[in-house]
């Protein structure tokens, strides 16, 4: 472990080991991450151990306790390689190292070992694409065209090859091609100009890479989060994105990971739509997971228009993920929440709704965090959780959304989401010791998001806090894990702010005995009370129990099911076949957590 | 675009059951109220009809459960009626909301039966949906999604739809909605449920197979969910998070993609703006003559029969309005298409054997009447005592709804063709439509 803190930190309270138990342990089980909860930590903003103003990996780990306590399964650890940090870490100068402000290798390899103790798992980003330009292989290639690093980039003699390929960067970069006098050739970068990328034509590139991908699961990683994935190859004619050379390499990196790391995952970066994206699960042998980017804001356009038809529509274009396979949802980001993914007009609304403020637009979205999008209506923001919950994939929850935590709009880019969690009433948010100016940004402080009002500390001694519904929350989803592995069907509704669904076993499932009982999730998108009633007649027969307290509703008949749906409310259901339930056990079924884990 | 099956059923039943098929289809009629000479609304009044006249009776389905069609002459209307025969002491699926009684005793020669209304029973509509389309479908997922004056719609497996007709055109014949809609799905008009089986008996339609959209909700459902948050929230309707209008113009871009379809399916012909600016004065002149006196009206008629302009007539929905459209996940339908182009006002058709042309304006001013009426209805239940001032609000939601309706109408390559070259005939020219609407829908209402 690097430097010690100069104060001892005081240990945080522990809930009751039983009250989450741990997945099982890496390699047991294949389909962990279609069940698991992911948590994306900012590593610089979660926790500041040696009180330098910064947050760190020895700070991750004095917090892990919290995150069991939460309930999360799996960590995404954003870039923490060496780094100049002119793109947030995605510009990586040293693949086989930590950047020193966050600790070292052997702080990673604690993080593992203790995060693996409480049954958490831990990815990180790795960009592929791309280096910085300190990076040595770079170093090494510009400076002839005979080293032997000289094709380990994309060199050409002048800037006009693969006019097609879009510049992704359009309002910093006027080409894909960048001049180096030292070399006298152009290089190729879809990112920006200090990010050469890397030739993936060279066979020793991709070796390396996947030699760089051995070193950390070596360590114990349990995979990566590809960044860029797209755009690892280039052909003439063509856009160079998703071409199958670029599946080609992920399908070897798959083999890779699966004949020496079973159990570990590649969760892909792909913003597309999922028609396209799903290119990446291959035939199940390429990434695990892939990242849905139009859900999440036809979810904030389905709650203020009060209708379903936004997140329906999207869901119907939706290729199921193949088995073994799985989507990756979620609310909000380290990014800001892209817009890329809406037509023209949906932008226009969504900018309308949510970004009333100019300065809450961030390049092609908004960089706001979830509660203040939200205006902190703590039923809207249950409600958008209960879904991203329930619907198919596997979330994704945002470091400091589980207490509702605001944003900095006069922060620069996209730090305006990436202020230092609030763990603490006390000085800086009890984030970091250091001076307040050492800070690498100024926590929140207004009376409303601020530190004092909200912080893990005050919430978890309320049981009626954010944190405890959340963790109340996440406690369900893993006692039900067909949340993650069932299959989604939406159900018929006339009420058009209703969106009720079922997620049932899957007939191979079914088989080796994890499948269980359908779940029936009902969703009131409006803010105000609905009726409705749902046609239930193939689960005839069946009680609904509803999950958070396990009360049981009036059983399934052949007639419609009328339920009446409080303001944003949402009710989940296990429907459990009559002949299963005796009424004497009814008394016995309690809530899902004890209430001495409060 | 597809072509659906045809399916026709001849068997004759046999002239003794005639008395017996004659008092079963009294006990159904007397139960539904819903064919009185008057028009009844189908608001559930049971009464007498007087006499039934049994026209033509088939067997769909032979045995227990068996299933017959029969067509009967009640109250000056034709009638449909599906009767299902089940053995004494066989288990009957009754649907929802459906009455459970027996219509009565049936003899044949395969026995002694109880006759039930076949759209209220699971099983007798699974074996009805075999008989006519040869598709299977589990009776514990079949369930009534619409029951009309008309028809009778159901949905089996949330897969398909089956709405049996029960008001027959006068003397038989195909039902003029289900013209319409096969005309445009033939011609690809794709907002509208694709057809799978045509169920007729000779040249009378009984009964439409249909794809079924499950995540459907109705038109006028979907505007008061965004009224509901206007009237909630206040201020600007672009402002509030229910705007509509994203929706009232994707509406509008159907519509005209319907009248485009209809032109390509029945073609054209020549309208006259002034006679139809006559019809429209005429129309409400019986109406309500005061609104005439409107200097406003009056300069707006006037500058019509001035114009001199021409707009084609072709044939139209003739009932259009947000209780004739739905959202599904692949945008709006039109999902039904009663009363099949007749028009429900009587300006601006070309009428041509027997058949209405008319100007598509008049559907876009019903839609535009609709959007109208369902910001006061809204306002209504609301706020009956006027008190909340809420009328502003409906206003200004009505206005933004119109224009996107109208923009995603005009905005749709090809319909230039059928409306009047100048932006402001057509706008008075859906006024003077919507005018007459307006006042012979009000004057209707008791």
């Amino acid at each position: 472990m690097s430097e010690a803190p100069i104060h001892e930190q005081p240990p945080l309270p522990v809930g009751p080991a039983s009250a989450n138990p741990p997945l099982s342990a890496p390699g047991d089980d294949p389909r962990w991450f279609q069940r698991a909860v992911f948590y994306e930590v900012f590593i610089r903003g979660f926790f500041d151990y040696n009180d330098d103003g910064t947050g760190d990996l020895p700070g991750l780990v004095a917090k892990l306790d919290y995150l069991q306590w939460l309930g999360v399964d799996c960590l995404w650890l954003l870039p923490f390689y060496p780094s100049p940090l002119r793109d947030g870490g995605y510009d990586i100068s040293d693949y086989r190292a930590v950047h020193p402000d966050y600790g070292t290798v052997e702080d990673l390899g604690t993080l593992l070992r203790e995060a693996h103790a409480r049954g958490i798992r831990v990815i990180a980003d790795l960009v592929i694409n791309h280096t910085s330009d300190q990076h040595p292989w770079f170093v090494e290639s510009r400076q002839d065209r005979t080293n032997p690093k000289a094709d380990w980039y994309v060199w050409n003699d002048d800037d006009q090859r693969w006019p097609e390929a879009r510049v992704v960067f359009v309002d910093v970069e006027r080409s894909n091609w960048a001049y180096d006098p030292q070399r006298g050739q152009y290089y190729w970068h879809r990112f920006y100009g200090h990010q050469p990328d890397l030739n993936y034509e060279n066979p020793d590139v991709a070796d390396a890479m996947i030699d760089v991908m051995r070193f950390w699961l070596d360590l114990g990683l349990d995979g990566f989060r590809l960044d860029a994935v797209p755009f690892l190859f280039q052909r003439d004619g063509t856009s160079g994105e998703n071409l199958a050379e670029t599946h080609a390499f992920i399908r070897r990196v798959r083999r890779v990971l699966d004949a020496e790391y079973p159990g570990r995952i590649l969760l892909a970066e792909a913003n597309g739509w999922p028609v396209d994206v799903a290119d990446y699960f291959g035939d199940g042998d390429e990434c695990h997971l892939c990242f849905h980017f139009p859900l999440m804001p036809r979810l904030f356009m389905a709650v203020r228009r009060e209708q379903r038809y936004p997140i329906t529509e999207i869901l119907a274009q939706t290729p199921e993920a193949p088995r073994g396979a799985q989507w990756a949802t979620f609310l909000r980001n380290h990014d800001e929440l892209t817009l890329e993914m809406v037509s023209d007009e949906e932008r226009d609304y969504l900018f309308a709704e949510y970004a009333k403020d100019p300065r809450m637009k961030r390049h092609m979205g908004i960089g706001r965090r979830l509660a203040p999008l939200l205006e902190r209506d703590r039923r809207l923001t249950e409600l958008l959780f209960a879904l991203l919950l329930s619907l198919p994939g596997s979330p994704v929850l945002y470091y400091g959304d589980e207490i509702q935590m605001g944003d900095n709009l006069y922060l620069g880019d996209r730090d305006s989401v990436r202020t230092p969690m609030q763990w603490t009433p006390d000085r800086n948010g009890g984030f970091s010791r250091a001076d307040f100016a050492q800070l690498y940004l100024p926590p929140l402080m207004d009376p409303v998001f601020g530190f004092a009002a909200v912080n893990v500390e005050a919430q978890r001694r309320n049981p009626s806090s954010f944190l405890h519904w959340m963790r109340r929350m996440l406690a369900v989803r893993r006692q039900f894990p067909i949340f993650g592995t069932g299959e989604f069907e939406a159900l018929p509704c006339a009420n058009p702010s209703i969106l009720a669904f079922v997620r049932s076993a899957r007939e191979e499932d079914r088989v080796d005995g994890s499948g269980a009982n359908p779940v029936l999730g009902i969703h009131n998108l409006s803010r105000f009370s609905q009726p409705a009633e749902l046609h239930l007649g193939r689960w005839a027969g069946t009680q609904p129990f509803e999950l958070l307290g396990r009360v049981p509703f009036p059983s399934v008949g052949s007639h419609p099911y009328p339920v009446t749906m409080a303001p944003y409310g949402f009710l989940w259901f296990e429907l459990v076949d009559e002949a299963a339930v005796f009424p004497s056990e009814l008394s016995l079924l309690g809530g899902v957590l004890p209430e001495e884990s409060l | 675009m597809s072509t659906p099956d045809e399916l026709v059923t001849t068997d004759a039943i046999t002239p003794g059951n005639v008395e017996s098929i004659t008092t079963l289809i009294g006990a159904y009629v007397d139960r539904q109220g819903r064919w009185n000479d008057d028009g009844g609304d189908g608001d559930g009044a049971a009464g007498s009809t007087g006499p039934v006249s049994l026209r033509s009776a088939s067997v769909v389905r032979h045995g227990r459960p068996g299933l017959l069609s029969v067509v009967a002459g009640v109250g000056g209307n034709d009638i449909h009626v599906v009767v299902g025969l089940r053995a004494p002491g066989e288990e009957v699926v009754f649907l929802a909301d459906a009455d459970e009684s027996p219509l009565g005793i049936f003899e044949d020669e395969e026995g002694l039966a109880l006759a039930y209304d076949a759209t209220a029973d699971a099983e007798f509509m699974v074996l009805l949906l075999d008989a006519v389309t040869g598709e299977q479908a589990d009776p514990d997922r079949v369930r009534r999604v619409a029951v009309t004056r008309d028809a009778v719609a159901l949905s089996f497996d949330d897969r398909l739809a089956f709405t049996v007709f029960q008001l027959l055109p006068e003397g038989g014949g195909p039902n003029p909605g289900l013209e319409l809609f096969l005309a445009l799905d033939r011609v690809g008009f794709n907002h509208v449920l694709a057809p799978i089986t045509r169920w007729r008996i000779d040249s009378t339609d009984l009964g439409i197979v249909q794809e079924y959209q499950v995540g459907a909700a109705g038109g006028w459902v979907l505007a008061l969910t965004s009224l509901r948050d206007l009237y909630a929230s206040g201020g600007a309707p672009e402002q509030a998070g229910g705007d509509f209008a994203a929706e009232a113009r994707h509406l509008g871009t159907m519509t005209a993609r319907m009248h485009l379809g209809l032109d390509e399916a029945f073609g054209r012909k020549a309208g006259d703006v002034s006679a139809w600016v006559d019809a429209v004065e005429s129309s409400v002149q019986g109406a309500d003559p005061g609104l005439l006196v409107d200097e406003g009206v009056a300069t707006m008629l006037s500058d019509l029969r001035a114009s001199g302009s021409r707009c084609a007539a072709i044939r139209t929905h003739g009932d259009f309005h947000l209780g004739r459209v739905a959202r599904t996940d692949q945008g709006w339908f039109v999902v039904d298409f009663s009363p099949g182009g007749v028009p429900a006002f009587g300006a601006g058709a070309v009428s041509e054997d027997g058949v209405a042309y008319r100007s598509p304006l008049a559907d876009v001013a019903d839609m535009l009447w609709s959007f109208h009426h369902v910001a006061n209805v809204a306002v209504t239940e609301r706020d009956p005592s006027g008190r909340l001032g809420l009328e502003s609000l409906a206003q200004a939601w009505e206005v933004r709804n119109r224009r996107a309706f109208l923009a995603g109408y005009l905005h749709t390559p090809g319909i230039g063709g059928l409306v009047p070259p100048v932006r402001d005939t057509v706008r008075k020219l859906a006024s003077a439509f919507e005018l007459e609407r307006s006042a012979t829908k009000l004057a209707a209402e008791p």
